[in-house]
């Protein structure tokens, strides 16, 4: 297959970039690329890949629109995630500017359960329905996506005002309008990623989310869990910082157009052990107190050794209380009360009690049930949202 | 004879009489030399926590991520602290020129040698609060990452991380400032090594518990195509 360099082309209508996880093989980035320029396509665009293995694919037919691109800066590296995807999604975006794109997909999911489809939905609400940013929807069961599922999705939505249900994607559809701006962006920016939602959304620029269907992970690493938490949460809550004047004028929130048909994974049936995750909050509570005193006002501590002290039966954090300690820890971290780092990674067992609650609370609920769950916690973070506007105008005010 | 006895003493109390008058104005000038030094302290302590507490310094060192510093200082501000210390210099100054006024070449002398000490003195209290911090965000990263690695003897590895820095800090100081050096030495030697020795028998001890645990979620794995239902990501 004749891969090209950027100077090679000239324009290109569309740009396609794939970031595969690095635990692929080469072989399943072939059949994708393989499968994606099988496609039909109305005007020249451009494949973006990292650097093949081995080259076994079909050569491209004659007079192919398609033109394909290796570039070695498409990696994803799991020790430094956010970092290696905002470089990576920043590569792809240089090259749809320099080729004057009119919109751009890029695939970060793992490519075995990729389709087709996924570079459809992501690429035509921008080229036929001038939207600038295309969010993902993925067919979740109701624990699938913790991260997003507590912090992200609702934190995004009650500053921001939009029911972004992925705003980290990682797969998105640009418009060229969107790219301008995150490429003019200064290179001290180094997070591409979290921005892309918080930038269109400020800029309002509209946006809207396709369901891509199933979306298949790489097997979790419960040990590098802190580090997640906080190499995900480090760039949403420098955004936080960077868009305050923003999302203080920001109220409630508003649903997005959506594309595709909306699909639900169905709850694993294997048991779930919350054991682990309620012997890790109170590890946390009989040791990092000290450390959460430094970020939490006494009433949210309180609450938390409560809840230490109560059996796995009865085991429920209480929304408020999990919405308070995300609002505090974003305004710790722009107060620098502590090193983002640690304070990020003193999270960890707080979130782990408030997976442990809603993995409780349902555990035999089925996925409209979950849905219900997760919008009663999305509220929740939007009526509270005037305790956080004051804790980050007045944080010097006494909050007991 | 009578008479040689009484001159004898007659010169002597003249002499140290004499002498004593001599040095009077010496320690008078000390004296108000000290006094001096102490108003001026006063003074400008005053003015110092004044504008101190104006510019917020508690609340700015600890938005530069010195909050360790508070817990070693009088009533938890380190504002306070910077204004006694200076305090204390202004009137270590005033006793140096007071006891100049008594003995110039006595005084003299002193002053060199603690002008060549000085910088000893500054080098140890830069190495005691860089050896301080640091101790203590070792201290805290270790406690984090150790409970979020789910081991119940994160604090005792904490503390131990935290003395292991503090007493190597202590060493270096007391060695910056040439104070038993033979004895710290040793000391230090015995303190470091007991210290390992008693993080690599805890941790030893405790990864029993960890590799008995690892080997029993390896027996009780669930079969490849039943996966973790909570997913992070």
């Amino acid at each position: 297959m004749a891969e090209s360099g950027v100077e090679q082309i000239e324009s290109a209508d569309a740009v396609i970039g794939l970031v595969p996880p690095a635990s692929r093989d080469g072989q399943s980035l072939e059949n994708t690329i393989a499968r994606i320029v099988a496609m039909p396509i109305p005007g020249k665009v451009a494949l973006v890949h990292p650097l093949l293995s081995s080259n076994h694919m079909e050569p491209l037919k004659d007079g192919s629109l398609w033109r394909l691109i290796a570039s070695p800066q498409l990696t994803q590296d799991p020790s430094a995630l956010a970092q290696s995807l905002g470089d990576s999604f920043r590569a792809t975006f240089e090259i749809a500017v320099k080729l004057n794109a009119r919109a751009c997909a890029v695939v970060a999911s793992d490519l075995s359960a990729t389709t087709v489809d996924w570079v459809s939905l992501l690429l035509t609400p921008v080229t036929d329905e001038q939207f600038d940013l295309v969010a993902p929807c993925y067919a979740r069961h109701p624990f699938e996506g913790m991260i997003n599922r507590a912090i992200v999705y609702p934190l995004v939505r009650a500053l921001y005002g939009k029911q972004i249900r992925n705003p980290m994607g990682p797969d998105f559809g640009i418009s060229s309008r969107l790219l301008q701006r995150i490429t003019g962006a200064p290179r001290t920016r180094p997070h591409t990623l979290p921005s892309l939602a918080a930038e269109a959304i400020t800029n309002e620029m509209p946006l809207c989310q396709s369901h891509l269907g199933t979306r298949t992970y790489a097997a979790p690493d419960f040990t590098n869990l802190s580090s997640l938490l906080a190499q995900v949460l480090g760039p949403v809550f420098l955004d936080v910082e960077r868009y305050a004047a923003h999302w203080q004028r920001a109220r409630g929130s508003q649903p997005i157009r959506e594309f595709g048909q909306p699909m639900y994974a169905d709850t694993p049936a294997n048991a779930m052990d919350v054991s682990r995750l309620i012997d890790s909050f109170q590890l946390g509570a009989r040791n990092l107190l000290e450390v959460w005193g430094i970020v939490l006002p006494p009433s949210t501590l309180v609450e938390l050794r409560r809840l230490a002290r109560s059996g796995a039966a009865q085991f429920r954090m209480p929304d408020v209380t999990w919405v308070h300690v995300v609002y505090d820890f974003a305004l710790a971290h722009r107060l620098r009360t502590i090193s983002r780092d640690q304070m990020l990674r003193a999270l960890t067992p707080i979130y782990l009690g408030w997976v442990a609650s809603y993995a409780l609370e349902l555990e035999h609920a089925s996925p409209e049930a979950a849905e219900q769950r997760l919008e009663k916690l999305c509220v929740v973070f939007e009526e509270t949202k005037s305790y956080f506007v004051s804790r980050w105008r007045w944080p010097d005010r006494f909050n007991p | 004879m009578w008479d040689q006895v009484g001159q004898n003493l007659y010169q002597s109390t003249v002499g140290v009489l004499s002498r004593l008058a001599s040095l009077l104005p010496g320690f008078v000038a000390l004296l108000v030399a000290v006094l001096l030094s102490v108003l001026l302290a006063w003074l400008i302590a005053a003015i110092l926590r004044r504008v101190l507490r104006a510019i917020r310094f508690d609340e700015r060192l600890d938005s530069w991520g010195f909050t360790g510093l508070a817990d070693y200082s009088p009533q938890q501000s380190p504002a306070l602290l910077v204004t006694r210390v200076v305090a204390w210099a202004i009137v270590l100054t005033g006793l140096v020129l007071g006891l100049g006024a008594i003995e110039a070449t006595l005084t003299s002398q002193l002053t060199l040698r603690m002008f060549d000490y000085l910088p000893s003195v500054a080098t140890a209290i830069l190495v005691l609060i860089v050896g301080t911090i640091v101790a203590r965000y070792l201290a805290r990263s270790v406690l984090i990452e150790s409970v979020n690695m789910n081991l119940h003897y994160a604090r005792l590895l904490s503390l131990g991380v935290k003395w292991l820095v503090m007493v190597c800090t202590i060493a270096m100081a007391l060695d910056q400032l040439q104070i038993g050096s033979g004895i710290v030495h040793l000391a230090f030697g015995i303190l470091f090594g007991g210290i390992v020795l008693a993080l690599a028998l805890a941790v030893g001890l405790g990864s029993k518990e960890l590799v008995t645990r690892s080997l029993e979620r390896e027996s009780s794995r669930i079969p490849e195509d039943t996966e973790e239902p909570i997913r992070h990501m």
